[in-house]
């Protein structure tokens, strides 16, 4: 059903009544912001000029009272929902790719309570995620997670997508920092999941919906642990020979201690990415790593790594080049640095076991750089886990198609090929950028007849299916 | 079209997001279209063929030009250049908001923001001015927002003076340095006359210092006259600087003053763009203050909305106000300091109950005894 004639004026008078006039648009200028993320595609398609994906209405409700009415209204006009924090998202996830309602979150930004008998933060989930870093380190306290889009996304923006930082190794991803969720559902109901989560009372309803990009309601708050801060963060670079080397030193430093970073460039990356922003210009895979905490493990961690890689022949680089790539960790993201339109690239990052990362990694290679001319592969390797590593793969073609149609076209297929080469070889859809758009074609690939239960999930929470249209493949 | 410079920083912020956590106006306004990235988008998109509406010209009004997100970007690009250079297009192509339009207008023909008649502007400070010279070795310059919102700062700045012992001369509200000009209309050829006309103003008075209360103004006599060539012929120096240096040799010499817990705001004009806040502090140490730092300070300071963004759209300084004054409070502090007019202004529209904001001369004139 569309909104005819004057129902569209009538509809907006109802957002209005919840948020308030100042809080709901219809304005071109505001359409515009929100019709391109981080989604490669969306940012071609505005390079050329052409029209950008629009909602009909903007609604920035203030509270999860405020969302659970909209979600009535537009359950009740079965107006599809766009929930929007940040909006850097890589996978075209918030986009409003079927028009409706964007529903601006950054309103919800506060700190709700700051525990600091149990450690722990209670939170909006508009509020930006360094807004939040700052205000606990203001107390001496940080929640540890660091991503390069840490300055750019919200709370709500990191658990829809099941974010990460780079001190993943020893602090975890954002679905093990969060404590608990206040979620509103599609037909308005205000839901808590459990005040801890660790326990035997059924399923974890957290990670029901950490992940679940705005298809089964709106992440209104969020509880997360906070850390003392490290009496000492101490790194440590490394050349090895190869990729093989490099793994076989990481995951044996994962199994034995924890440190914060280990980071592994392929050949390909150490020599374009790590030699201009570190101008480390040596053959081979750098790996970086940090560990931190009281000085006396920091110390004696710091013991064991060297020996660790040493072993597997690591040469030594010392501390300096891992202080300079912690302090321009983020300044690899910024324009002039990363990959930027006109080139055609994509970030792959996908996850595997040991006995399958290396696998992955050349599948992978092998499925882009041999089926795409002009298309060159790198990646480097972090967030290890005991079991395995996730690999951070990107694909550049620096002249693709002038031609926008034809550039979707090719594009989506590098991501088949490249998607496809890593499910095949025991990897996933994706490590920590979410599935979004981009991928949600692939989901049923990757799920086979387990997708059933995600899609049992949503016809019973969103009958409609008004939440975030076509994304995650549901 | 938009300048080659613009151009470059438009499409080079129009997809990064990187410094959208310090836009004081986006993060209190939770807006999307209130990030460097939008703005940098819309432009793109004009460049591109879209329509340049009155829409995107109120957007690009919805920012203080405090630099935060140049100040932050790694690699060097600068909202702001595309920011005046929309609002250039937007005056020119007479689609700027109502609001705007009637503040050029007031500049234009008043010398101030604040609907004042030309000659009346030092009411406020007239018995101060008594006895004083025409010309001087030095030079204090008021500015309009000091004469027409707080001439008490211009009064304790010249009672100062004189304890000090300085030999020096007023120049008045009247002269405005296109400083807010250029935050309106761009940094046109309109803006580099009224620049031109202050220098030289300063210069007919043979002073070999400048010292400016104002640090709009200081920025504009330092770094945009500068640019353009037509820089006065004295050596211009921030208040806070020349005030520091005042009481470091000892020419004045303030007592402790009792006011609890303080903590300073920079002004963006003063930390970020002439990368000045230690003077501040140096004068804080010197009244015996209890003062603890906000978070955000420094070349870090969070702008609390400015003095355009004031005149033009005050519902948004109510705003962006209250922001800096949660920052504020979370430091325990009763009393916030500033060292800028405008601050002054805008804070001072929002203090919360048991709180207050301060101008450091007026201090420091307490402090001794003036």
């Amino acid at each position: 059903m569309e909104l005819q004639g004057f129902m569209t004026d009538m509809v907006c008078s109802e957002f209005e009544d919840v948020v308030g006039q100042a809080n709901v648009s219809r304005r071109d200028s505001d359409k515009i912001a929100y019709g391109v993320d981080y989604f490669w595609i969306g940012r071609m398609w505005a390079d050329r000029g052409r029209a950008l994906p629009a909602p009909e209405f903007i609604v920035r409700p203030g509270s999860a009272d405020e969302v659970s009415r909209v979600l009535k209204i537009a359950n009740y006009y079965k107006i599809p929902v766009h929930t929007w924090g940040g909006g850097s998202g890589s996978q075209g996830g918030a986009l409003p790719m079927s028009g409706g309602i964007i529903l601006d979150t950054k309103r919800m930004n506060r700190v709700v309570e700051y525990d600091e008998v149990s450690m722990k933060v209670t939170v909006e989930a508009g509020m930006n995620f360094q807004q939040l870093e700052w205000y606990a380190n203001e107390r001496g306290h940080s929640l540890m997670h660091y991503p390069s889009s840490l300055t750019c996304a919200t709370v709500g923006g990191f658990l829809a997508h099941r974010g990460i930082g780079v001190l993943s190794n020893k602090y975890g991803k954002i679905d093990d920092m969060c404590l608990s969720l206040q979620v509103v559902l599609p037909d308005g109901s205000i839901i808590e999941s459990l005040p801890v989560p660790k326990h035997a009372a059924g399923p974890d309803l957290n990670q029901i919906f950490i992940g679940s990009e705005g298809t089964l309601g709106v992440i209104t708050r969020a509880t997360f642990k906070l850390y003392e801060q490290p009496e000492e963060r101490r790194f440590r670079a490394f050349i090895f020979k190869d990729i093989s080397s490099g793994i076989a030193a990481g995951k044996e430093i994962i199994r034995k201690i924890h440190p914060s970073i280990i980071r592994l460039y392929d050949e390909a990356e150490t020599i374009s990415i790590i030699k201009e922003v570190l101008g480390v210009a040596k053959k081979g895979s750098f790996m970086n790593l940090a560990v931190e905490g009281i000085p006396e493990m920091v110390a004696l961690e710091e013991k064991i790594l060297i020996e660790i890689c040493k072993k597997h022949g690591g040469e030594d680089l010392g501390g300096e080049w891992g202080k300079k790539w912690w302090d321009n960790r983020i300044t690899f993201f910024y324009p002039g640095h990363i990959m930027d339109i006109p080139q055609l690239f994509g970030t792959m990052d996908t996850i595997g076991t040991y006995d399958n990362i290396e696998k992955i990694y050349w599948a992978m290679k092998h499925a882009v750089e041999d089926n795409f001319p002009n298309v060159r592969f790198i990646a480097h390797f972090s967030h290890w886990y005991e079991w395995g590593c996730m690999v951070y793969d990107r694909f550049i073609m620096d002249k693709p198609p002038e031609d926008p149609e034809e550039a979707i076209r090719l594009h989506n297929r590098i991501w088949n090929a490249g998607i496809r080469a890593a499910l095949a070889n025991g990897g996933v859809i994706n490590d920590h950028h979410g599935v979004g758009l981009k991928l949600g074609r692939l989901m049923k690939e990757q799920y086979g007849p387990a997708m059933k239960v995600f899609e049992g999930i949503k016809k019973s929470v969103d009958p409609n299916g008004i939440m975030n249209p076509w994304k995650l493949g549901l | 079209m938009f300048s080659e410079k613009a151009d470059k920083n438009a499409k080079s912020c129009r997809f990064c997001w990187m410094c959208r956590h310090l836009c004081p106006v986006g993060l209190v306004t939770g807006k999307e279209t209130n990030s460097p990235r939008v703005k940098g988008l819309m432009v793109s998109l004009v460049e591109r063929g879209y329509g340049y509406t009155a829409e995107m010209a109120a957007d690009m009004y919805e920012c203080c030009l405090c630099e935060a997100c140049t100040n932050d970007c790694a690699t060097g690009f600068e909202p702001p250049v595309f920011i005046r250079e929309a609002r250039t297009r937007a005056v020119v192509e007479g689609i700027a908001p109502p609001a705007v339009q009637k503040a050029i207008d007031d500049l234009l023909a008043k010398g101030n923001l604040y609907g004042k008649k030309p000659g009346k502007l030092a009411s406020g400070y007239a018995d101060e001015l008594k006895g004083l010279p025409a010309k001087a070795p030095v030079a204090l310059h008021i500015g309009a927002t000091i004469a027409c919102r707080a001439p008490e700062i211009a009064a304790a700045a010249i009672r100062l003076l004189k304890k000090a012992g300085v030999d020096f001369c007023v120049i008045g509200g009247e002269l405005q340095t296109g400083a807010e000009l250029g935050d309106l209309m761009g940094f046109v050829d309109d803006v580099r006359i009224v620049a031109r006309a202050a220098a030289a103003q300063v210069d007919a008075t043979g002073a070999g210092t400048l010292v400016v209360l104002d640090p709009s103004n200081a920025r504009m006599f330092v770094r945009e006259c500068g640019e353009w060539g037509c820089a006065p012929a004295a050596k211009v120096v921030t208040a806070t600087s020349f005030f520091a240096g005042l009481v470091k040799s000892g020419k004045l010499k303030p007592e402790p003053l009792a006011l609890g817990r303080v903590t300073l705001h920079d002004p963006c004009r003063l930390a970020r763009d002439l990368d000045e806040s230690q003077p501040s502090r140096d004068l804080v140490a010197a009244m015996g203050l209890d003062f603890k730092e906000m978070f955000l300070h420094g070349r870090m300071t969070k702008c609390c909305g400015g003095v355009i963004l004031n005149n033009h759209s005050p519902q948004l300084t109510d705003l962006t106000s209250v922001g800096r004054w949660e920052d504020a409070a979370r430091t325990g502090a009763k009393t916030v300091i500033t060292a800028c007019p405008g601050c002054h202004d805008v804070l001072g529209k929002k203090t919360p109950e048991g709180m207050r904001v301060e101008d450091i001369f007026v201090l420091l004139a307490k402090a001794c005894g003036v």
